[in-house]
């Protein structure tokens, strides 16, 4: 019934999805690189667009992690809309 | 702004009525063999695909600290207030990191509570019910900044509010209140799931068109910024210092950093957040919604910004003046200023049933604990599921009580200090908690007293922090070695500092450790989802029977 999910995966898979994650977290963190009013981009200060753009590019890491530690191709239920289990 | 406007008004109550009929309706959504079990009251069967968490998660954790507190932070005191970008920004990398193993060991063992596990994972009743108070301790608190949103839009639709009489003052939110507890009573988290989607597509559209329609009304987005920057370098009276900055100071920097992070730290163990994980069917699920869910987070980004266009139109600022002050009032006010009065009735309803939802969450999610590592755990081991489900639904009521004390008893000028008096207890939980996913090196008597003494010191400290007008627990920041730092992450500190070196010395002592009930193969596992027959029985029944042998 429980069966292991994770085969596991390379170290270098696991070394890459660390990185990514290590680099989005730190984006946020280390406030330094973004508490800046110049380059501005239209009328935002770079202190705003830095941190707005950051958010999709931490939403892409995370989903290229994803992929990476996926077990097996997407389960058939979930194509369902997340209905399939019960019914 | 006294008056009430009828259109928006009636706007707010209709959508509030259409809501409560989806709350009663949801007890028959996806209707479970044994609705009497906590695993479908506290849990929803367990069974919710990559797109109902999304919006349960979104739901959950995008609250009224979202959509009334940062701006209100961000109109008082500028750049400051993006702390809280910054932390839903990080807070998505480390659950993809945790999240997963924590909902494996539980749906291996069967555990509906972060609780549990500890008790389970460190063979420490005593754990388990430090992790449990904790839990519940934190989530009154955050419940009380939902009442503290939901008042504010109130206010500003004009009704109750301002009356002396406090029963009239607090009636039409007690009212709301109540509806809330009670479909929450009957169908679990069934109901909070399913008014999320109303939730999110309302906060989604108001958020969409104030973007569109706000900043060209009030002469683009270069105006926005320059009234707030004029504003927030204007010398505050009542400090003799600037209000804020437009961008965040390099002395400033640590206190955000340190805000961000702990805030990040502290949600996942949130026993509410962990709720909405563990109602996942799939463990895939959850790192898809880590990729998925920074949508909100950009919704709160632009909502923060709200705070900067409520200073540009000056009937808002008139407005929070004339309520003393209270910037929770900025953007309902802006709301009302800037929108036709039917879509601020739109939007208005849309906060509201944004502070519903979690709140709904929150104390589910607190019952469950109580129930499992309290209840079942100390006074009736033998408890039916039947029974459980009895207590935890009671034990969601009384948490919502609770909450209203503590939404009448603290300092309301900045209710984001709610959040943060939660986050200082609830991070206090990490080691045992998200440490314990990984390594059992901790003694549990270490853990206890290292975690007796970061809430002792945490509490302490906050309890000696003035700020807005009050002199205790008037901020969560306090200077640490001339750096002003988020109270969490120093009692974090503390924490993990007492409990390593007790740890040691209690391995020095050959102090006995505690059984560990887990494998570790349960913190990888991914069971097929249970068709809800005699399989999905099994892996039910399996772990009850372990607890209360």
């Amino acid at each position: 019934m429980v069966r292991p999910g994770s085969p596991a995966k390379s170290p270098a898979t696991r070394a890459a999805v660390m990185v990514m994650l290590t680099v989005a977290i730190l984006g946020a963190l280390w406030v330094p690189i973004y508490a800046h009013s110049l380059p501005k981009l239209g009328d935002f200060p770079f202190f705003y667009w830095y941190q707005l753009i950051l958010v999709p590019v931490t939403a892409i890491l995370c989903w290229i992690c994803y992929l990476l530690l996926r077990t097996k191709p997407a389960p058939q239920t979930e194509a369902q809309g997340g209905e399939g289990a019960r019914r | 702004m006294n008056h009430v406007n009828g259109v928006t008004l009636a706007i707010v109550v209709a959508s509030f009525l259409i809501v409560t009929c989806i709350g009663f309706a949801s007890a028959r959504w996806r209707p479970a063999e044994d609705p009497m079990h906590l695993n479908e009251w506290g849990l929803g069967g367990r069974g919710f695909g990559t797109f109902v968490s999304w919006f349960l998660l979104g739901g959950d954790i995008y609250t009224a600290y979202t959509f009334i507190a940062v701006p209100a932070l961000v109109y008082a005191t500028g750049a400051a207030g993006f702390y809280a970008l910054s932390y839903t920004i990080m807070v998505f990398p480390i659950v993809f990191i945790f999240a997963p193993r924590l909902w494996s060991v539980a749906r291996a063992r069967g555990y509906v509570s972060p609780g549990e596990f500890v008790r389970g994972r460190h063979g420490s009743q005593g754990l388990g019910l430090a992790v449990a108070l904790t839990g519940i301790l934190a989530t009154m608190p955050y419940i009380a900044l939902q009442l503290v949103g939901i008042e504010s839009v109130l206010t500003v639709l004009g009704i109750g509010g301002n009356s002396g009489n406090i029963l009239v003052r607090d009636l039409p939110l007690i009212i709301a209140f109540a509806v809330v507890s009670a479909y929450t009573y009957l169908a679990g988290l069934r109901a909070p799931a399913l008014i999320a989607f109303v939730k999110d597509t309302l906060i989604y559209v108001t958020v969409i068109v104030a973007i569109l329609v706000i900043p060209g009304k009030l002469g683009g987005w270069g105006h926005i910024f320059g009234v707030a920057s004029a504003h927030l370098s204007s010398v505050n009276p009542a400090t003799g210092k600037p209000y804020g900055n437009l961008v965040v100071l390099p002395a400033g920097e640590w206190a955000y950093a340190t805000l961000a992070l702990g805030s990040a730290l502290a949600l996942f163990v949130y026993p509410h957040a962990v709720t909405g994980v563990l109602a996942a069917r799939r463990r895939d699920v959850i790192r898809r919604n880590a990729a998925m869910l920074p949508a909100y987070s950009l919704v709160l980004g632009l909502i923060a910004l709200f705070g900067y266009m409520a200073r540009a139109v000056p009937s808002v600022n008139a407005g929070v003046k004339a309520g003393h002050g209270n910037a929770q009032l900025s953007v309902p006010l802006l709301f009302s200023s800037m929108f036709p009065s039917w879509f601020a009735g739109v939007a208005d309803a849309a906060i509201i049933i944004g502070a519903l939802v979690p709140a709904a969450v929150m104390s589910i999610a607190a019952a469950n604990l109580f129930t499992r590592t309290i209840y079942k755990e100390l006074f009736r081991p033998y408890a039916t599921p039947a029974e459980e489900t009895r207590v935890a639904r009671l034990a969601s009521l009384l948490m919502k009580v609770g909450a209203l004390g503590f939404a009448l008893e603290l300092n309301k000028t900045f209710s984001i200090n709610l959040q943060l008096l939660g986050g200082i207890w609830i991070l206090q939980t990490f080691p045992a908690v998200v440490i314990g996913l990984y390594t059992r090196w901790f003694h549990r008597a270490a853990l206890i007293i290292g975690w007796a003494a970061g809430m002792a010191y945490g509490t302490i400290q906050a309890y000696r922090t003035s700020g807005g007008g009050q002199a205790h627990f008037g901020a969560s920041a306090a200077p640490v070695f001339g750096h002003t730092t988020y109270i969490a992450i120093m009692a974090l500190i503390v924490n993990l500092a007492v409990s390593a070196a007790l740890t040691v010395v209690f391995r020095r002592f050959g102090l006995r450790d505690g059984y560990d009930e887990t494998r570790p193969a349960d913190y990888v596992a991914d069971p097929v989802p249970a068709p809800a027959t005699a399989a999905g029985a099994r892996t039910r029944r399996t772990p009850d029977s372990v607890a209360s042998r």
